[in-house]
This record gives structure tokens, sequence and C-alpha cells, in this order.
């Protein structure tokens, strides 16, 4: 182990000795005439990554494009998504079965109540003495639908 | 009509760069010649291979005049050159790393492969090499800054941004772990 004095004064000798081998065979004047040639005829490379501009821009187009979804929803659609989704289907679907069509949708609905009695309450077996006009209409009164 | 100034009298290197500013490339070339072996030494201590020397000073040139507005004279202009040549080497390992050349640290213990086959001083160089590898960046320039370039703390401490009391710390955690290693 070195003593401290003495250790320092070695290494400092050591360090300016460092890389004194490397620096002789640098060719200066080369070196030289190479970096102007370079600034000379090499324009500044651009940076990589996004300008700030760009940037800028894209953070508009989000808000922007964002800012419209929200203002359409608000202003065309008075409710929730999944109730337009079921009015569709009462309003639409349903006009559209004929009348055996939409007896098995009943049956299919019977089944749906007679499995579910959590859900709907027992009174509900009455539909099975309804009509397929009478089911359409509460089926269409189930969704707000009642014309 | 101004007299020329004697071939004696040293152009300072501010006075070089306000030039090259003004598209004088004669004071570009002047300010190359002036530090390029002084960055080499630099470059090469703090682990660059010998054989891309060259390309790291001229890179290490290019880059510190095209951001040379960005020099306000905090410290000396071969102060500064030699923090660009940090930032240059830095990036030049981490090119190696993607390209799986060889990397910086083994290009160093190459030199320090077989010792029977070089001279003691080269030898203990090569040792010192391979330590400073081992050192945080900070604490290897501090050092080299230092101990290599024999700058004093004030001037280091402008250059790297730090304080003149941190760059003592760095440097004698720098001399005492290097001390542990060529003993």
């Amino acid at each position: 182990m070195m003593r401290n004095e003495e250790g320092d004064a070695r290494l400092e000798s050591l360090a300016r000795q460092l890389g004194a081998r490397a620096a002789e065979q640098v060719d200066v004047d080369r070196v030289a005439r190479q970096v102007v040639e370079q600034l000379r005829t090499q324009p500044e490379p651009r940076a990589t990554w996004i300008q700030p501009a760009w940037l800028r821009i894209a953070a508009m187009v989000v808000v922007l494009v964002g800012t419209g979804v929200v203002v359409g929803r608000l202003t065309t659609g008075q409710r929730p998504v999944v109730s337009q989704h079921a009015a569709h289907y009462v309003a639409d679907d349903l006009n559209d079965l004929s009348a055996d069509e939409l007896r098995d949708v009943l049956t299919s609905f019977d089944e749906i109540i007679s499995t579910d009695s959590a859900v709907v309450p027992d009174s509900s077996s009455d539909l099975r003495g309804l009509d397929a006009q009478q089911l359409r209409e509460v089926l269409r009164a189930v969704q707000g639908e009642v014309s | 009509m101004a007299n020329p100034l004697p071939q004696t009298v040293t152009v300072p290197d501010t006075a070089l760069i306000s030039a090259w500013q003004r598209g004088d490339e004669r004071a570009a070339a002047e300010l190359v010649e002036r530090h390029a072996r002084p960055l080499a030494r630099f470059l090469a201590g703090a682990g660059a291979p010998e054989t891309d020397v060259d390309d790291l000073v001229q890179e290490t040139f290019v880059r510190a005049f095209r951001s040379v507005d960005r020099f306000r004279g905090q410290c000396q202009f071969r102060t500064w050159l030699l923090t660009i040549g940090g930032n240059v080497l830095k990036d030049f390992g981490r090119r190696a790393a993607r390209r799986k050349v060889v990397p910086l640290e083994e290009g160093v213990r190459d030199r320090t492969g077989d010792p029977h086959d070089h001279a003691e001083a080269r030898e203990t160089e090569d040792l010192l090499a391979a330590g400073l590898q081992k050192l945080p960046r900070l604490q290897r320039e501090v050092f080299l800054l230092r101990a290599q370039q024999g700058l004093e703390y004030d001037e280091i401490a402008r250059a790297l941004g730090t304080t003149p009391g941190a760059a003592r710390v760095h440097y004698h955690h720098a001399v005492r772990r290097l001390k542990e290693i060529v003993k």
C-alpha cells in the first residue's frame, strides 16, 4: 500500500503521462483540416427527436378531437349508450319480426324469467298470458319506447 | 491601416472563437492545433481506444464549434472542450455497445492483457487506465482534469457545473480508489 503523499505524487505523475502516446499519434494538421472541411460541407444534423412545434400541433389535434367527441355525445345523446342500444333492439328489431319469430323471442324471454327469479318478480309469469302485440308493447314499455 | 500583430503575441482563445463565429476558418484550425493533443490525452485517459482517438478528437471539435454560441467564458475554452470530449466519448461507448463492436472497457483490457510484453511504465499506465474505467464518470473526469490536465478545483467546478468543494471530494475519492488499484 502506498504511503499517502508519496502515493498521491506517483499517481499524479502517472496521470500526467496517461494518454501521452495516443496524443503523440494524433495528426493535428489533418484533424484541423478535416474539422474545417466538415464544418464547411456538412450541415448541422437535425435533431432526430420530434420538434416542439410538431408536439404542440399533435397536442392541439388531440384536444380538438377529444372535445369534439365529448360535445357530440353531450348534444346528440340524451340517454346513456346502453339505453340507446336497447332501444334500437326494441324499436327496430322487434318491428321486423314476424308473429312466429316474436313468439320464439318471447319463449326465450320466458325461459330467462323462469331461471332468474331473483331479478324478475313472480308476477312476471303473467306475461305468458299476453298475445304478441301485448308482449311487444310490454317490451317497448320496459325499454321506455311505448308508442 | 493597423499594423499586424507580431508573431510572438499569442491570440487568446476567445478572440479566435469570435473570429470563427465571423466565418474565419483559419481561427477554427488554430484552435484545433492548440487543443487537439491535450484533448487526445484526456480522451485516451478516459478510456478511448487509441485507434479511435483521432476520430473522437475530430468529433469533439466539430460538436464544440457547432455549439460555441453556448460557451459563455465560464471556464477556459480548453476545459469546456474537454467536457464536450467526455460527452462524445460517452456517446461513442453507447454506439459501440449497440454495434457489439469492441466495447470501451474491453479496449482498455486489451492493452493490459500481457504486461510482460510492455515496459514497466506502460504497464502501470495501463493499470491506471483500467482503474479509471472502474470509477464513476464524474470522479474519472475530475481526476483527469485535475491530475492530468493540472486544472484548479474552481475551474473544474465551473466546467462540470458543481462546486469546488464537491470537485475536491470527487478527486479524493478517485485518488483513494486508484491507489488501491495501482499499488
